[in-house]
């Protein structure tokens, strides 16, 4: 018997925030532009310390302007959805749930097509009503999903796949009535696609990330005790609604600010936490962080491979964790999960 | 020491005084460059960009939809042209970057060769500019000529097969159409009307017009007849029986000096007495890759949009 | 006491009463409870009153046919429901009124089975029995892992303790599922129908071990079963319901009478006793008899055998 520690989750951390370090760093150096990884240290240093000019142009535009970023959102994306993944797992006790089972990329989808039609070129446009149609499809599916006064996983889960089909349908109709020209940036976002810096500041969006994994890791410990069944849970003294109700605020919300950011990125939030799993068990109280850091490995990985396998052609990230996340789906299929 | 223009699109770009570093981001404007004989400027191109074969061997940036913006900033360019086929968001980030962007965006034949003018003043080659398009008006012009008092034909403009899809009158095409004395018999008010074959029947057009990049095949046309007469509904049409099927290069949909080529060689099939004395140029072996017809496809692959939707659940 | 930290101790009740004293723990007085669909004026459901009690060590059946309400009266005792009218009081507290992590200290609910999503180890699952107990987001202590190491041995499964839940066989998991309740040290231990999917073996077995929980850790246990004489052997008191209505609670031989059993299971039954003086239950007149009067569905047989 060898009961979870904080040690041992801070050890867990620490190994896996190994791995993402030499990620980034691989990350940063890699691309057409080939920079040793002396440079990159160098630059990186002189940066943190402001020496802004001792940097040549060109290395400084790319590591500050293009790769560092795109690195960070590719972290931020990954945890975001990962943990929303785990989250909804839990809550609609369903190992195949993942960020987008319950509409909310759906109805940020509809948000974005509707600001390619009525803001064609706003800077904010797409990204902010992607954000408010994500917003509006959780409420929505939150009033659709209550049973009694209380959310109910089935109710749940049938409330969210009957909205997402109902924007899916809305969206099909839009594309066929906004001009194609303006919809092009449609397939990016449907492909999901790191390039597009975030409207708001990254270091904000963090801090929404943190507030919102943090209001998920205090209910991991009544997680595991619902896993092993709703009842179950409330004769141990598991407060449900409330749990359910944070849970599922907290998740979407993630969901939310992960797709209006990059679009719908698929399989991270469905696979990374039954991995995190197969490596560490099921204890929800080291799943999350586990899971939060291994999705950030995850796409910050394949975004990199996305943009270097083919260069200079530029393949959308999802391609890449589509093509990574079918076969590891196959196979974790075939282990059922254990 | 910068200047600022403003561009097609309406933006106010900074340039250096003189423009050494070229980067084009559509294939169109790659051979806009060629045209202005500024080659050696040019250090980055995107993909597709094939023509003149010269092309091949100039680095690439990547897809005009989505470029490796690193590849762009490794090629420290002074200015980067951009086309309608490139995103709003791909410019807004080489701007944020510090980078000059200019934008071009014509919808006419005109547009075309006003989009020629001002990328030669952008980045200072304006003499060749003004000769070259000097050409190309010289060109429509005496087009237009040869085909005084000619009737304009009928056309049905076929942009996809299946689903049948043809052309609006504000679109690019549509225009280029009428230097060749043609004129779409489909009135519609959406870019790319989907009709029936039924509705073709109706219509009765003179000539099927086909855009093809594989023009330059002796065989295409012939190829393309012998696939339309062994097809059901489309063998019953006039035109395929009196054989008025005509194939011209894809370049028709691109804003650049190819597009009166590709005006010429409509204007050759559909109109061919009013050419009876006029020897046919020499046929550009171009093999101009899937680029522009992909391009037109890509414009109207909803299909693939409707896909991708169902899957970002 | 052999097992550290075991029995009531812990919650403070019953330190003043000591062992010699013995005072009743449950207590359920008139108790009632209805329930209805919609919010119509006629119940569609309506349980009681119902009266009995219990006190530490001692195990109480609650004996009826199906849909007597005896899984009704279990969530009554549970705070899950609250009652219509009436008490129900452990050690002189409503269990509806307390908060739930403090209910979940005193009243285990043991359940039939587990539906696990993921596979957890047999020691991470009788872990969670220690939730109550602590902050909401826990570590679990040297201490915990004690208890629930000791749960386990109490329920004779400390040989599983790495083995994965869903690796088990029926009989292991039910003991699984009871070693995490003992690992709440509960006052109040509830179970419905808990050998249902057992053999007479496992049955008696389980019996057994009730008893020996009860006296050993102190418990007072409320067992809804159909087990008729099992219960009437092995348990202290019984309520028999019908129908929503508590026809009788007392000493088995005094609630097992043929009439009540006769017109709540409407069977032809008959009561014998037995060599420990307990009643038993058997079918009267054998397998040939012909249904009575008391049940009118039963077919009409022309001619007799």
């Amino acid at each position: 018997m060898r009961p979870l520690t904080p040690r041992r989750i801070a050890g867990i951390c620490l190994a896996l925030g190994a791995v993402l370090f030499v990620v980034v760093v691989f990350s940063l150096q890699v691309g057409a532009y080939p920079i040793a990884v002396s440079d990159v240290a160098l630059t990186l240093v002189r940066g943190a310390i402001g020496h802004w000019n001792s940097i040549p142009p060109s290395d400084r535009l790319i590591v500050f302007g293009l790769r560092l970023p795109r690195i960070a959102l590719g972290i931020l994306v990954g945890a975001a959805l990962s943990v929303s993944g785990a989250s909804f797992q839990a809550l609609l006790r369903n190992p195949l749930a993942d960020p987008y089972v319950l509409g909310v990329s759906s109805g940020a989808a509809l948000g974005a097509i509707l600001a390619l039609a009525w803001l064609p070129h706003t800077a904010w446009a797409m990204q902010g009503l992607a954000f408010l149609g994500a917003l509006a499809t959780i409420a929505a599916v939150y009033f659709l999903g209550r049973r009694k006064g209380q959310l109910d996983s089935t109710t749940l889960l049938l409330a969210g796949i009957i909205t997402a089909s109902f924007l899916s349908a809305i969206i099909m109709f839009l594309m066929t009535t906004v001009s194609g020209r303006d919809l092009r940036g449609m397939a990016f976002w449907l492909m999901g696609d790191l390039a597009t810096p975030p409207a708001i500041s990254l270091g904000f969006l963090f801090v929404i990330l943190l507030i919102a994994i943090g209001a998920i890791y205090t209910t991991s410990s009544d997680l595991n005790l619902i896993l092993t069944g709703e009842q179950e849970a409330h004769h141990l003294g598991v407060n449900i609604p409330r749990v359910k109700l944070v849970v599922y605020v907290s998740a979407s919300l993630l969901t939310g600010l992960a797709v209006s950011v990059s679009g719908a990125i698929g399989y991270v939030g469905l696979l990374i936490p039954h991995v995190m799993r197969m490596l560490f068990g099921s204890d929800y109280r080291v799943l999350i962080p586990a899971s939060a850091i291994g999705g950030a490995i995850a796409v910050a990985l394949a975004d990199t491979l996305a943009r270097t396998i083919v260069a200079p052609t530029e393949l959308p990230v999802g391609a890449m964790t589509a093509a990574i996340g079918a076969p590891v789906f196959i196979y974790l299929l075939r282990r059922r999960f254990a | 020491m910068t200047r600022e223009v403003i561009d097609e699109t309406g933006r106010h770009v900074a340039l250096p005084l003189e423009v050494r570093r070229i980067v084009t981001l559509a294939p169109n404007l790659t051979e806009i460059i060629y045209a202005l004989g500024a080659q050696n400027r040019l250090v980055g191109v995107s993909n597709y960009s094939d023509y003149p074969p010269d092309a091949k061997s100039k680095p690439r940036i990547g897809m005009p939809m989505n470029p490796n913006l690193e590849a762009i900033v490794a090629a420290r360019p002074d200015i980067v042209l951009v086309a309608a086929v490139n995103r709003y968001e791909t410019a807004d980030e080489l701007a944020r970057l510090g980078i000059a962007v200019y934008g071009t965006d014509p919808h006419t034949v005109e547009g075309t060769l006003a989009s020629i003018e001002h990328i030669g003043d952008a980045i200072g080659a304006s003499t060749q500019a003004e000769s070259v398009v000097a050409n190309l008006r010289q060109r429509l012009g005496a087009l237009k000529s040869k085909l005084a008092g000619v009737p304009p034909a009928r056309v049905l403009f076929v942009v996809w097969q299946d689903p049948l899809t043809s052309l609006g009158a504000h679109t690019f095409i549509a225009d280029a159409l009428r230097f060749a004395d043609a004129r779409s018999v489909v009135e519609a008010k959406q870019d790319w009307p989907q009709i029936s074959l039924e509705e073709v029947v109706r219509l009765n057009p003179d000539y099927l017009v086909f855009a093809s990049g594989h023009f330059g095949d002796a065989n295409s046309r012939a190829q393309r007849l012998a696939e339309l007469r062994s097809e059901a509904g489309w063998r019953e049409l006039d035109a395929v029986r009196e054989g008025h099927v005509a194939v011209i290069s894809d370049e028709v949909d691109l804003p650049a000096p190819g597009l009166i080529d590709a005006i010429e060689q409509l204007a050759r099939q559909l109109h061919p007495n009013a050419f009876a004395q006029t020897p046919q140029p020499r046929a550009s072996a171009r093999q101009s890759p899937a680029f522009a017809a992909g391009h037109l496809h890509r414009t109207l692959s909803r299909n693939s949009f409707v896909e991708a939707t169902a899957c970002a659940r | 006491m052999s097992t550290p930290g075991m029995a009531a101790s812990d919650a403070g009740h019953d330190m003043a009463a000591g062992w010699m004293q013995n005072p009743v723990r449950l207590l359920v007085e008139q108790a009632s409870y209805a329930y209805s669909a919609s919010d119509r004026d006629a119940p569609d459901f309506t349980l009681g009153p119902v009266t009995f009690s219990a006190r530490q060590r001692e195990i109480v059946g609650i004996v009826g046919p199906n849909a007597s309400g005896k899984s009704t009266l279990l969530r009554l005792l549970s705070g899950e429901i609250k009652g219509l009218s009436g008490r129900v009081e452990l050690d002189g507290t409503p269990p509806g009124q307390l908060p739930l992590r403090e209910r979940a200290q005193r009243i285990a609910l043991v359940h039939q089975e587990s539906t696990l999503l993921f596979p957890l180890r047999v020691w991470e699952y009788v872990l969670q029995g220690r939730y109550p107990y602590g902050r909401r987001l826990r570590f679990e202590s040297p201490a915990d892992c004690l208890l629930a190491e000791n749960a386990l041995a109490q329920v004779g499964a400390k040989a599983l303790l790495d083995r994965r839940m869903n690796q088990l066989s029926g009989g292991e998991g039910q003991r699984v599922i009871l070693a995490r309740a003992l690992a709440q040290q509960p006052l109040l231990l509830l179970l419905d129908e808990p050998t249902r999917s057992l053999d007479i073996g496992g049955k008696v077995e389980l019996m057994r071990r009730l008893r020996r929980l009860a006296e050993e850790n102190r418990y007072t246990v409320v067992v809804v079963t159909h087990e008729l004489n099992l219960a009437a052997e092995f348990f202290d008191s019984i309520v028999l319901l019908q129908r929503g209505k508590c026809l009788a609670s007392g000493k088995p031989a005094d609630v097992y009478r043929r009439e009540l059993l006769e017109q709540a299971f409407e069977t032809a039954l008959d009561v014998e006793t037995n060599a420990s003086g307990r009643p038993r239950v058997t079918l009267r007149g054998g397998a040939d008899a012909q249904a009575t009067e008391t049940n009118p569905d039963a077919p009409k047989e022309s001619g007799s055998r």
